[in-house]
């Protein structure tokens, strides 16, 4: 046994790895594209502004996720024995930050502007030596980003769930986000069209609460995770029954009387300690129990592919309230 | 679905003949009194015995003879005629201004009717300071985006005549 093995990913997930990663790199450049084009067409619509904006933050998530990737299967070191899973949590936690921030500026920006009663003035632009309305172009350039943001969300949605991974469901959470972002932004401008000016900053503070409200999930998921909380289910709050069947196939082994588990999740890997009550007279020798708890380490793991660091820990005996119900 | 929606909606809505304005600007002044502050910036603004000339306010000057407006000029500084513009005192400001007046977040500039470039201010006996691009300017009141539209589309069928407007004012 050495301490601190390397993690491998089984074949399959090793796939919606890579598939991860193409995406990611995807994402920042088609995010890149749609901030481009809104830029090009942004002019002094607050709305804009702020879908220009959630559009570049939307590509944030995806670049601090390759950064982890790169970064959470280095072999454990002298320094890290634990190895570097955690990067992805803090690479999320960076994300969270960015995002929460970012969301609160905007939303106080929108409001001012509601509350200052400052209109905002979309007059012409010449395409092509036509002249027509800017808020056509504003309208052109958010339905395009606004595909792009619907395109990523749809496609990242089935490589998180194979993966399990929370960093990546929400970030397909946030694309989704991103695109209503933009329709509220066509509705905020065509509300400018009609004459009703506030519909602008309305609209940029719609957006603005939707990227808080990712920010602050996002916090709230990384806080857990970096708290070591039991694994949840992909995208609720709802804890897994993994714990249950890691103890309950420890109880299946002939030797083993009772058995208590706490699991942990560490970015995309588990670890934890199973505690063993030995049957009394099941071993015979503390030779015997060691290559006992070699076999039980093993095998537990064998109960889910995320499971990597297993510390199986005999005990005298256990009380009834452990692991903890509540 | 939701983008079919959306884009039978932006057809709707282009029949309607966006954008218009809040406050009714356009509907005033086509056919009534456009009140156009001005302030005295040659060759832009010419303000002389009574009359006023100069590029801008014969940009102006066409495009009221097409809504059938008369004008009523208004002579203040500059910083008193763009403040109304935010409480529609005015419904159009000359001045000579361009792209890159400190005011271009508290009024609605139009789109630039004219781009020369050129040096000013140097200071005595340093270099002289690098021709910047002047970008030329109207402003209008913020957020009455149909008028806008209607000023800016009547400077775009103008632009080409600008240059032959200068030649004439400096002669």
């Amino acid at each position: 046994v050495t301490v601190g093995r390397e993690f491998r990913f089984p074949l399959d997930k090793w796939e919606a790895r890579r598939r991860t990663a193409k995406l990611a790199w995807a994402s920042i450049a088609l995010l890149i594209s749609g901030a481009v084009i809104i830029g090009l067409a942004l002019g002094q619509s607050q709305a804009m502004k702020t879908a220009w904006v959630s559009d570049i933050v939307t590509a944030v998530p995806p670049a601090t996720m390759l950064f982890a990737m790169r970064h959470e299967l280095r072999p454990p070191s002298r320094g890290f024995p634990w190895g570097y899973f955690r990067v992805v949590s803090i690479a999320f936690l960076v994300t969270a930050g960015v995002t929460s921030v970012v969301g609160v500026y905007l939303l106080i920006d929108s409001l001012l502007k509601l509350v200052h009663q400052e209109r905002p003035p979309i007059g012409t632009v010449v395409l092509f030596g036509r002249q027509l309305w800017a808020g056509w172009t504003m309208v052109a350039a958010l339905a395009y980003s606004m595909g792009v943001g619907m395109l990523l969300g749809r496609l990242k949605k089935p490589v998180a769930e194979a993966l399990h991974g929370k960093e990546e469901h929400a970030e397909s959470r946030m694309n989704r986000a991103e695109w209503l972002s933009e329709g509220a932004a066509i509705v905020g401008v065509l509300a400018v069209g009609f004459g009703l000016w506030w519909g602008d900053a309305a609209a940029a503070a719609f957006i603005s609460l939707e990227i808080v409200r990712d920010g602050w999930d996002s916090t709230k998921q990384v806080v857990r995770d970096l708290m070591d909380e039991s694994p949840t289910v992909l995208g609720e709050d709802r804890l897994e029954h993994l714990p249950e069947k890691v103890k309950r196939a420890a109880e299946e082994l002939a030797w083993v009387e009772r058995a208590a588990v706490r699991l942990r999740e560490q970015g995309h890997v588990i670890t934890g300690d199973v505690f063993v009550v030995p049957r009394d007279g099941a071993l015979s020798s503390g030779a015997e129990l060691v290559a006992a708890i070699g076999r039980a380490a093993e095998e537990l793991r064998q109960e889910d592919w995320r499971l990597h660091g297993l510390t199986v820990m005999p005990v005298e005996k256990l009380a009834d309230d452990s692991p903890p119900r509540l | 679905m939701s983008l079919a929606r959306l884009g039978a909606a932006a057809i709707l809505a282009a029949a309607c003949g966006l954008p218009r304005d809040p406050e009714g600007t356009l509907d005033r002044v086509d056919h009534g009194v456009m009140r156009v502050g001005v302030v005295h910036a040659p060759p832009w603004v010419v303000d002389s015995a009574g009359e006023v000339g100069g590029v801008e306010a014969q940009l102006v000057l066409s495009l009221a003879r097409e809504l059938g407006a008369r004008v009523e000029w208004v002579r203040a500084p500059e910083a008193r005629l763009l403040e109304s513009l935010h409480d529609r005192g005015v419904d159009l400001v000359l001045a000579g201004l361009t792209a890159d007046t400190p005011w271009a977040k508290k009024v609605a500039l139009t789109r630039p009717y004219y781009t020369d470039t050129a040096a000013f201010g140097a200071v005595p006996g340093a270099a002289r300071p690098e021709p910047r691009e002047e970008r030329h300017v109207l402003a209008a009141p913020p957020g009455e985006n149909a008028w806008l539209v209607r000023v800016e589309r009547a400077l775009h069928a103008r632009e080409r005549e600008v240059p032959a407007m200068l030649r004439a004012a400096a002669r």
